[in-house]
């Protein structure tokens, strides 16, 4: 007898938005593991640090020193801790089999940068973590591939991607799953990789800060909900997007909610239009910035502002236009960050954000 | 109406060249095909059975495949499958011809056993090995005999619209059968009605429900499914149309069946193949399996 646990969204959240919240069906036989699960050990409490030198807008070459200094920083200011080795023992211990979730929807132009990764790798082996137990996890190898992830890595450190299949579930949990019905499509079933099902222990978000044509933004959640789960480009047709609900959803679905433990966005360069790819340079800019944290909704809700920022300066509609056409075929929906706070995995309220801000040199 | 020998209802090769090709049949482990009436007497002479047929008088069946044109078959991002399925439904139980370019003589074959078809398949000489290979995986299949499994009526009035709405109710897998007027035993009958044949299967689903579907497939857009059998004991058959293998299929079946096996078609180097069902789970009245990679054509046997 197969055992499953049907979650529904819970009502006050799909009351709070909207009439047209598609049904959602939640199929997981796992339970909420602990606390520290998104929201996590630091709900609300998001480290923002920036330096004009870790990244030559010119040439987008990293400086390896400065990204070390920020990681270390960053982690130390967000446990409070003095070392950096002690700020990564609250997440991990020497037995985790840690995933961490790129972001190469844009790579290689724009992608969790391999230096930022390799720096996570260190910080994980120091603690005793074995570099086969480390794992790179993506949807797909073809984009995965541009990256050259390896040759920053030691010899042993997993790359994890489920392959170029974009319809199959090969390599997702056939017992993991969203069920839902956007457009009268006939596969309504959104699968978690099997990776993070029966594999990991713990997950690193690693995404990118950049704008994205559906769902206004794309940050924590969308890079940990749709680079997690198959077959979910389903939710745009035409002008239309469910990713105002979607994403939060998939986030919330157990054990991706419990496994996901800490969020470290490369923010060193982001794109302002056009995302998640870098469809023509010139919507690239540059804030050298990273921000660290356990709470996605938090990390996400500052990123509107980042990304919303350098659309004023570049003259282009704000993230929260309804209106399509020339600056892209969807409607944002950027108020998918919303949601998910009302999903419980994150505080939205800029008031009650906790950041820290600092400059690095 | 030309005679033909069912043996297990393998659909019947229609064979062009001549007598000299005997050795390539007999590598392919084809008996006794069908050539043309005037051919007849060489091949006898050559000490060979074979049939006679003329392949001009049945009724012509369409070049199964697919054709990935983005957004026209519907609002959708689904390709556009060329069956004939649905034609059974229409015809019933006549002679058809499949007259198939090279590359497609095994999925004729294949589609025209899945739909228990009277049909002669010619194919080209060049795909004799893999017809031989295909035709070898059906023989072995257990005769079944039951009856086809749906639980949609649909009065067909002969019409191209009626036509299409059963191509587009088969595209997506909707199992009905052609009835005279409706049958109290279904969970839904249906008549033409409207002009576009999208929205009426679209309509379809909607009032059988997904919850009633009696086979839902996850995981690919190019397979279509006929089901036999009855609560106890099922066949599923599943044909993928796309040009590459549908990976990771996720199969539900409408039943709680405990023994699930996977009978695999050859495809190219690829030899038949016979697995019990990976994932397998039961319950809720429904069974679900994987399908690990679906290239052409497989054969599921459920049993309770």
């Amino acid at each position: 007898m197969r055992r499953r646990t049907f979650l529904q969204i819970p009502a006050v959240a799909a009351a709070a938005t909207s009439d047209e919240i598609p049904k959602y069906t939640i199929v997981s036989s796992h339970k909420p593991q602990g606390k520290a699960g998104m929201p996590g050990l630091y709900p609300g409490q998001v480290v923002s640090l920036q330096s004009k030198s870790v990244i030559d807008a010119a040439t987008e070459k990293v400086n390896p020193k400065v990204v070390t200094e920020m990681i270390s920083k960053g982690m130390t200011e967000l446990t409070g801790e003095k070392q950096a080795a002690d700020a990564w023992r609250h997440f991990f211990t020497p037995d985790d089999v840690v995933g961490i979730k790129l972001n190469c929807s844009g790579a290689p132009k724009i992608c969790s940068h391999p230096l930022v990764v390799a720096e996570i790798v260190r910080n994980l082996m120091a603690l005793g973590i074995k570099a086969n137990q480390i794992y790179l996890y993506e949807r797909f190898l073809d984009q995965v591939v541009t990256v050259k992830y390896p040759e920053y890595l030691p010899a042993g450190v997993n790359i994890g991607v489920v392959g170029n299949n974009r319809s199959g579930i090969v390599g997702y949990d056939p017992k993991t799953f969203v069920e839902v019905n956007f457009f009268g499509e006939d596969d309504t079933r959104s699968n978690l990789n099997k990776m993070v099902t029966e594999k990991f222990t713990k997950i690193i978000n690693v995404p990118n800060m950049k704008d994205h044509g559906a769902s206004g933004v794309t940050g924590c959640l969308k890079n940990i909900a749709y680079g997690s789960f198959h077959n979910v480009a389903r939710s745009h047709q035409y002008s239309k997007t469910h990713t105002l609900s979607f994403i939060g959803t998939l986030a919330s679905v157990e054990p991706l909610r419990s496994k996901t433990v800490l969020s470290i966005m490369d923010g060193m360069k982001a794109i302002w239009q056009g995302g998640p790819f870098e469809k023509q340079h010139k919507f690239a800019f540059y804030p050298g910035r990273m921000m660290f944290g356990t709470d996605p909704v938090a990390m996400d809700r500052l990123l509107l502002d980042i990304i919303d920022d350098e659309r004023k300066r570049q003259n282009a509609p704000t993230v929260w236009s309804r209106t399509t056409g020339e600056w892209g075929p969807y409607v944002r929906e950027p108020g998918h960050i919303e949601f998910a706070a009302k999903l419980g995995l994150g505080e939205y309220d800029k008031k009650k954000i906790k950041l820290k801000e600092f400059n690095v040199a | 109406m030309i005679p033909l020998l069912f043996a297990f209802a393998i659909p019947n090769l229609f064979w062009e060249p001549g007598p000299e090709t005997a050795p390539a049949l007999d590598q392919a482990g084809i008996e006794c095909p069908y050539v043309r009436p005037e051919k007849m007497a060489a091949w006898k002479n050559a000490g060979r059975c074979v049939m006679g047929g003329d392949p001009a008088k049945p009724e012509k069946m369409r070049v199964p495949g697919v054709q990935y044109r983005m957004n026209e078959a519907s609002a959708s991002r689904s390709p556009w499958i060329n069956s004939n399925g649905w034609r059974f439904q229409r015809i019933g139980r006549r002679v058809v011809l499949y007259d198939l370019p090279k590359g497609k003589g095994a999925f004729g074959l294949a589609e025209a056993f899945m739909y228990n078809a009277e049909a002669l398949v010619k194919i080209d000489p060049d795909d004799i090995k893999a017809y031989g290979d295909m035709a070898k995986f059906l023989k072995g299949l257990e005769p079944l005999g039951m009856p086809e499994r749906v639980n949609i009526g649909f009065v067909d009035d002969g019409s191209a619209m009626a036509g299409e709405m059963m191509n587009l109710m088969a595209r997506k897998n909707l199992l009905f059968k052609v009835v005279k007027k409706a049958d109290p035993q279904l969970d839904l009958n249906l008549k033409p009605e409207g002009k576009n044949p999208n929205e009426f299967a679209v309509m379809a689903r909607q009032k059988l429900t997904d919850a009633k579907r009696l086979v839902r497939l996850y995981g690919s857009e190019t397979t279509l499914v006929r089901l036999e059998g009855n609560d106890t004991r099922s066949r599923l058959h599943l044909i993928n149309y796309g040009n590459r293998p549908a990976e990771g299929l996720q199969v539900r079946v409408q039943g709680e069946f405990k023994n699930v096996t996977l009978h695999l078609a050859p495809s190219g180097q690829e030899p038949a193949s016979k697995i019990a069902a990976p994932d397998l789970m039961t319950g809720e009245g429904v069974t679900e399996f994987t399908v690990p990679s679906l290239a052409v054509y497989a054969v599921v046997e459920l049993n309770k």
